[in-house]
């Protein structure tokens, strides 16, 4: 005597890491802060998943050394993911393009499914891409799904290629549209100095282990949440430039307080 | 996550009489982050904002205090108690940046889940405790709306549910503004909201509330969102702009009478299809009405009063097919089929009260209501329900749950008191008489 055993229909949410595993990611223990970022991540991921039943969250990774290949290449359920993750290695170069034009295969349909939420990409590197990445990116950006994906980038260290990875994420946005933040006059227009206003629509900059897993824990619990559920509308209801408005980034301590 | 207060101090925040220690983070959102607290010895939690959340909500503050002193409208809300600041001094040597508050409020209840548990499929409850869950969420907006407030963003995530009894509680409760009024910021979640508010032609209020009130109420008693259907199908990637034309530009309800654009579709939205057929005829008219007519037309809404009506009216058919022991809600004087297994359900042994009849089935329930036809409904007051024997099933007995003996008139002509606590035996009643009036027992 209970409720029929059915449930609300669902989409698959597919998320997807493209993980930098060139040489310099041994140094400064970047590679192990990565991987455990991502394990830590994965329990949060989990519960949003939950909290979201109309999404079917499914997990890949791409790792890009020498070359590009599938280090997780079955879309998997996070909490399947929590018990088989295999730590990333890092040696060789940064083939940033190929990575990109193996996960645009894997946007084409099949195997994409022809009803699905927005993707959700996130590109993590150290450094400069080593290959073709234009051409990576333009094999990319012509799959819809690419275009209809969140594109996030995370800057691990001092050394990224900051334009490479807004170019991944897509255009700048203009600063006067950025929420009121430290470092901005009344007009928008940068105090000289000031850090630049942060958002998911620009490079996150990780200098630290602790920071690599804010932005990887804020990529795949806020964000997920954005993509898989119709999110809380503040002010106006129109239109937002993006298709999946971006949650805040938390604050940090660091962020808060005037050093 | 790291926590904005330190846990494990004891800090005297304004707002107080006394010191609050922060004992653990319970988790954050994309406004602040929620904490279990103690105050006066008594387990709370407490609500903190981040500063950004302050800076564009800028009634938020006047909202709580305004939601404070107008209490609580019922017990089914996580309700702002205080509102907590810190002083300057205190503030700045925890790296806590001026002019963040928050508020303390009655900690959740460990075993109230929230309804996504429900709706994702992986709660087991009776159809007895969903309809309660929908008759309390539509008694809490009744009462929201008598005091003039209106919720304004309500969707799944602010709703909890204790599986065992139906009883619900909303949180979130910093949105709720003045009816009419427009201090605040948030409008709604797609999907949630009503179609002229997401397209951004109406401020949201009562009027709006109505509207999410009947697709929440659709999500607990069917799983599926009411606005899913064929059109559904026809989108490629559910993104805003996609939310936006299926919940706002062109939204139809999968069961309209008359546009059949949106049906379910019979793989996809299966879940529809198996649950919509469990409800009455009434209940499902007030769906038709306020996701039909009233879709784009606000006046054309059932008001919350019409469902507490309508849910109290569906529980009071509630029985048990004879043949597969599933709950069923067909009307009780007509042979009808059972929605499991297609079953003959035969018209059923009934009490005929001043509210209508109610079924003579174990765990339904008389309430005042059914005994004076003017009073407003309410299930968490009953006077009498129906218990199977403890050892023979098939033996039904009505128990008092009042204060004042009633006196039982049996078949074979006699009278007998029934004292408080005691249960009368269905198979010799006739009529039940009690100070608040009489039920009739139809077999």
């Amino acid at each position: 005597m209970s409720f029929p055993d059915v449930q609300l229909s669902k989409r698959p949410l597919h998320f997807i890491y493209l993980c930098d595993c060139s040489g310099s990611m041994q140094a400064n223990g970047k590679m192990q802060a990565l991987n455990q970022a991502i394990r830590q991540s994965l329990p949060g991921m989990a519960e949003v998943a939950r909290q979201n039943p109309e999404a079917k969250v499914l997990v890949r990774a791409v790792s890009f050394a020498h070359q590009a290949r599938w280090h997780v290449a079955e879309p998997t359920p996070v909490d399947q993911l929590q018990s088989s993750w295999v730590d990333l290695q890092a040696e060789g170069l940064t083939a940033m393009g190929e990575a990109l034009r193996l996960v645009a295969a894997a946007l084409r349909t099949p195997p994409m499914e022809q009803r699905a939420l927005p993707p959700v990409l996130v590109l993590i590197s150290d450094g400069a891409p080593t290959d073709d990445f234009e051409q990576g990116l333009r094999t990319l950006m012509r799959e819809p799904w690419a275009q209809k994906a969140v594109r996030l980038a995370i800057a691990v260290g001092h050394d990224a290629d900051l334009e490479t990875l807004q170019q991944f994420i897509g255009a700048e946005p203009p600063l006067a549209a950025m929420p009121p933040a430290a470092g901005l006059a009344a007009g928008g227009d940068r105090l000289p100095g000031a850090p630049l206003p942060r958002s998911g629509r620009r490079p996150l900059q990780a200098s630290n282990a602790t920071s690599l897993a804010q932005y990887i824990q804020w990529a795949s619990t806020a964000v997920v949440g954005a993509a898989s559920m119709p999110v809380s509308q503040v002010g106006s209801p129109s239109r937002t430039e993006a298709n999946v408005p971006l949650p805040d980034l938390p604050p940090t301590v660091i962020g808060q307080v005037v050093w | 996550m790291s926590a904005l207060l330190p846990v494990g101090t004891t800090l005297a925040f304004q707002g107080v009489s006394g010191p609050v220690t922060v004992v653990r983070l319970l988790g954050g959102g994309g406004q602040g982050q929620v904490y279990e607290a103690v105050y006066a010895n008594e387990p709370v939690a407490l609500k903190w904002y981040f500063p950004s959340c302050i800076a564009k909500d800028i009634g938020l503050e006047q909202r709580l205090l305004e939601c404070i002193r107008a209490t609580s409208p019922n017990q089914s809300f996580l309700w702002p108690m205080a509102l907590l600041s810190l002083p300057c001094d205190l503030a700045s040597r925890l790296s806590i940046p001026a002019g963040s508050f928050g508020y303390m409020m009655a900690l959740r209840p460990a075993d109230y889940v929230g309804v996504h548990e429900h709706v994702g499929g992986h709660l087991q409850i009776s159809l007895r405790h969903v309809l309660r869950a929908c008759f309390f969420l539509a008694e809490a907006f009744h009462e929201l709306h008598l005091k003039g407030l209106c919720y304004k963003d309500i969707s799944l995530g602010n709703l909890f549910l204790q599986p065992r009894s139906g009883r619900i509680l909303i949180c979130d409760n910093d949105n709720v503004d003045v009816d009419g009024r427009d201090l605040g910021c948030a409008v709604g979640t797609p999907g949630f909201m009503a179609p002229e508010v997401l397209l951004g032609r109406i401020k949201p209020g009562a009027r709006s509330d109505q509207f999410s009130l009947a697709v929440l109420i659709f999500r607990l008693l069917t799983r599926h969102d009411p606005l899913k259907g064929k059109l559904e199908l026809q989108i490629r990637c559910l993104d805003e702009p996609a939310r936006r034309r299926l919940y706002g530009e062109d939204p139809v309800f999968i069961f309209d009478l008359n546009d059949e654009r949106n049906r379910p579709d019979p793989i996809d939205h299966a879940a529809a299809l198996l649950t919509w057929p469990i409800y009455p005829a009434h209940l499902q008219a007030l769906f038709q009405q306020t996701l039909g007519v009233g879709m784009n037309d606000p006046s054309r809404r059932a008001y919350t009063g019409q469902w507490k009506t309508g849910l109290a009216r569906t529980l009071d058919q509630r029985r048990l097919c004879p043949h597969c022991g599933q709950e069923v809600f067909r009307a009780l004087d007509q042979v009808s089929l059972c929605w499991a297994c297609g079953g003959l359900l035969n018209p059923a042994p009934r009490f005929l009260t001043a509210r209508g009849s109610v079924a003579a089935a174990a765990d339904n329930e008389l309430h005042p209501h059914h005994f004076d036809p003017l009073a407003s409904e309410r299930i968490d007051i009953p006077l009498a329900i129906v218990e199977a024997h403890p050892v023979k099933e098939a033996v039904l007995g009505l128990k008092n749950l009042s204060s004042e003996t009633w006196t039982a008139e049996l078949e074979n002509g006699e009278s007998s008191p029934v004292a408080p606590g005691q249960r009368c035996n269905l198979g010799l009643l006739v009529r039940l008489h009690t100070s608040l009036g009489s039920v009739e027992l139809i077999r």
